[in-house]
């Protein structure tokens, strides 16, 4: 056999491992997610007692409920405490502070979780000792998850206004535009991609927080992630499966679906051009 | 072309745009523009000219509004519009990156302007259309900027600028991102559009030949500052330093001294040739100046010339073959080497000469410019 074929049978086979390291414990959780044994580990046979154990499952359930209600607001608060930052440290250069503020931005991406979390916990003790509120709760999870999520939101933001060509506002300032009416009529209309794929990270971001959740949550205020770790600790129940396995399922149509918007975009776009291009060549 | 032909009994020209000692200085310390006035006359082209980073963007950015003067006033049509913001000034520009809406159309780009300005949106419609035939762009009208070619975005971002009939239209570079052979017949384009519809403009480049061939009037700058201001002709062929004949063209420069100063010759004594100069200049005698000679004003010949004057003898160093036209590097024995251009009116090469041939360099009294040191 040729060296050719041999490295082709390797690196087809190291593709067959990665893959099936990444994706086999997923495909194991999916399966059994339909295995009718209460033991998560023997497979009997195939039945959807977990999925309707799932839809009795209160507890669950309201935690879902919960984490995509604090995904949905904290990844809002993100976007537009992030668009503003980003704001900040492109188009105005000079102003007090500037490199304390692009070097604090990004700190909460480096920072270990479970720092910022404690911090955060030590800190909100501390201002409920002396005002009386807030009570840790939804409130507070909310606020740690902005937090990070801004860091974030802040970094897709700025990477956007970075590459969008500053010349547009003069020349929309040029042609009349007031300044709000150069961020409504430009500004905002260019950046709207950016601003949706800030929203989309930071929701999951927060839709699977653990670490942050745990230490600034209050009684009653449980999200789904948090659920899930405590059920495990106590011995893995198959719903878990099930609710995991409709996550998944939710996730995979969603990511399929932006991707193949975002390809047919850009086929789209290079075909104008070429078009541009013979027509101009004519 | 763009300059008029002189007439006698002219009327005074109306000035448009008066900018009154204006100086930009940024963050305290760098000088971009350097006490400037000028005034544009209505109907004008008139073109500021210079090398990288010598505040031609930024002289241009204070008439448009992007930038306040540090010093100095501007007024437009007797307005003081130094303080006014972008929005409020009959001015628009066209930006050398073009700066066209990417999520907008080319229609709608065009009548982006209009849409600020509360016009009714049939009369839109109607400039829209008008703007639209003025740059050939008809059939484009609902492409986005990035289905067009370089040279049609050109002709969008000019005819949006305008669109909205300003008074006085700015150019930054207009042709900046075209290349060669486009941008000579753009430049045509351009100036007759801008001709057509008859506007007064003020244009920035770095390029000698497109300043000269778009322009009626050209300023020369360097350093945030004039070095002078004149019709191209007269740029041209009466500049009055070293540095504008340096910068408009090839030029080659002898230093001497004047050794006899009459009211109708002068004569110049250089270390390689006596210069015999056909009209009196402000000087005396004894003055240190320099004598500016254009390459295409020196003939080569392999016989002496007649006379004692306006000729030197040198080696040919170099053949740089232009295709209209071939330039000769002659070595003179002083050392000093000058630039000859001939055209090349046969098809053989026009005088015989190659590599290492002694030639003589002569031309007439009138060819060259005493500059004072
Ligand atoms: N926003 C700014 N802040 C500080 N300095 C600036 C700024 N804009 C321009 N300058 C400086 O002012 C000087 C003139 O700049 P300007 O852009 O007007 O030059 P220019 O003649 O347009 O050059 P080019 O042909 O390269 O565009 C330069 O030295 C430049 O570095
Ligand atoms: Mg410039």
């Amino acid at each position: 056999m040729s060296q050719a074929t041999n490295n082709k049978i390797f690196s087809n086979l190291w593709m067959v491992v990665v893959y099936l390291f990444l994706y086999l414990p997923i495909l194991t959780l999916v399966v059994y997610s339909f295995n009718d044994s209460k033991l998560i580990s023997t497979w009997t046979h195939a039945s959807l007692r977990w999925y309707e154990a799932l839809i009795k499952d209160d507890d669950l359930i309201s935690a879902v409920l919960l984490s995509l209600k604090i995904a949905g607001i904290s990844a809002l608060m993100s976007v537009f405490f992030g668009t503003f930052t980003a704001f900040a440290l492109n188009r105005y250069k000079r102003f007090k502070g500037r490199t304390l503020l692009s070097s604090m931005a990004s700190m909460p991406l480096v920072m270990p979780d479970v720092i910022v979390g404690l911090s955060l916990l030590l800190m909100i003790i501390s201002v409920q000792h002396w005002l009386g509120f807030p009570d840790k709760g939804l409130f507070t999870i909310l606020l740690g998850h902005a937090l990070l999520g801004t860091a974030y939101a802040t970094v897709v933001v700025t990477s956007r206004l970075r590459e969008m060509d500053g010349r547009l506002d003069e020349a929309a300032m040029d042609l009349g535009c007031k300044p709000w009416q150069v961020f409504h009529l430009v500004t905002f209309p260019l950046l709207l991609p950016a601003l949706v794929s800030a929203f989309l990270l930071t929701f999951t971001l927060s839709f699977d927080d653990v670490v942050l959740s745990s230490f600034l949550s209050g009684p009653g205020y449980s999200t789904m992630p948090m659920v899930i770790f405590s059920r495990a600790r106590l011995g893995l129940n198959p719903t878990i499966n099930a609710v995991a396995t409709v996550t998944i399922v939710v996730v995979t149509c969603a990511v399929i679906a932006s991707s193949f918007y975002t390809s047919h975009q850009a086929r789209k776009r290079k075909r104008e051009e070429a078009q541009a291009y013979s027509d101009s060549n004519k | 072309m763009a300059t008029a032909p002189k007439e006698i009994n002219q009327p005074a020209p109306e000035v448009l745009l008066r900018v009154e000692n204006v100086t930009k200085i940024y963050d305290g310390t760098v000088k971009a523009v350097d006490d400037v006035s000028l005034t544009v006359n209505k109907g004008e082209i008139f073109a500021l000219l210079g090398g990288s980073g010598c505040g031609k963007s930024t002289l241009l950015r204070m008439m448009a509004g992007f930038e306040t003067p540090t010093k100095g006033k501007i007024h437009l049509a007797g307005q003081d519009i130094t303080n006014l913001p972008p929005y409020q000034r009959p001015i628009n520009m066209m930006f050398q990156s073009y700066a066209l809406f990417p999520h907008l159309s080319v229609w709608e780009n065009i009548a982006f302007g209009l849409k600020r300005d509360g016009m009714p949106k049939g009369q839109i419609a109607e400039r829209v259309e008008k703007m639209l035939n003025l740059a050939q762009l008809g059939k484009f009208a609902q492409r986005k900027p990035h289905q067009l070619s370089g040279g049609q975005q050109q002709r969008v971002a000019l005819v949006r600028s305008l669109a909205k009939r300003p008074q006085l239209l700015l150019l930054d570079e207009p042709l900046g991102a075209l290349d060669k052979k486009l941008r000579e017949t753009t430049q045509l384009e351009l100036v007759n559009i801008i001709e057509e519809v008859g506007v007064t403009c003020v244009l920035v480049t770095h390029d000698q030949e497109e300043a000269m061939t778009m322009a009626s009037r050209i300023a020369v700058m360097s350093e945030g500052y004039f070095l002078q201001v004149g019709e191209p002709d007269t740029v041209y062929e009466m500049p009055n330093s070293r540095k504008v004949a340096d910068f408009i063209g090839n030029v080659n420069i002898f230093d001497g001294v004047i050794e006899e100063d009459e009211a109708d010759h002068v004569t110049v004594r250089c270390p390689e040739c006596v210069h015999y100069v056909g009209h009196g200049v402000s000087g005396h005698t004894g003055m240190e100046v320099g004598v500016a000679l254009r390459p295409e004003k020196i003939m080569l010949s392999d016989k002496k010339p007649k006379g004692e004057y306006n000729w030197c003898q040198g080696e040919v160093i170099e053949i740089v073959y232009f295709g209209a036209h071939t330039t000769y590097h002659l070595k003179l024995d002083s050392g000093k080497v000058i630039k000859a251009q001939e055209l090349n009116n046969t098809r053989d090469l026009s005088c015989g000469l190659t590599w290492g041939d002694r030639a003589y360099a002569h031309w007439n009294d009138l060819a060259m410019v005493v500059l004072a040191q």
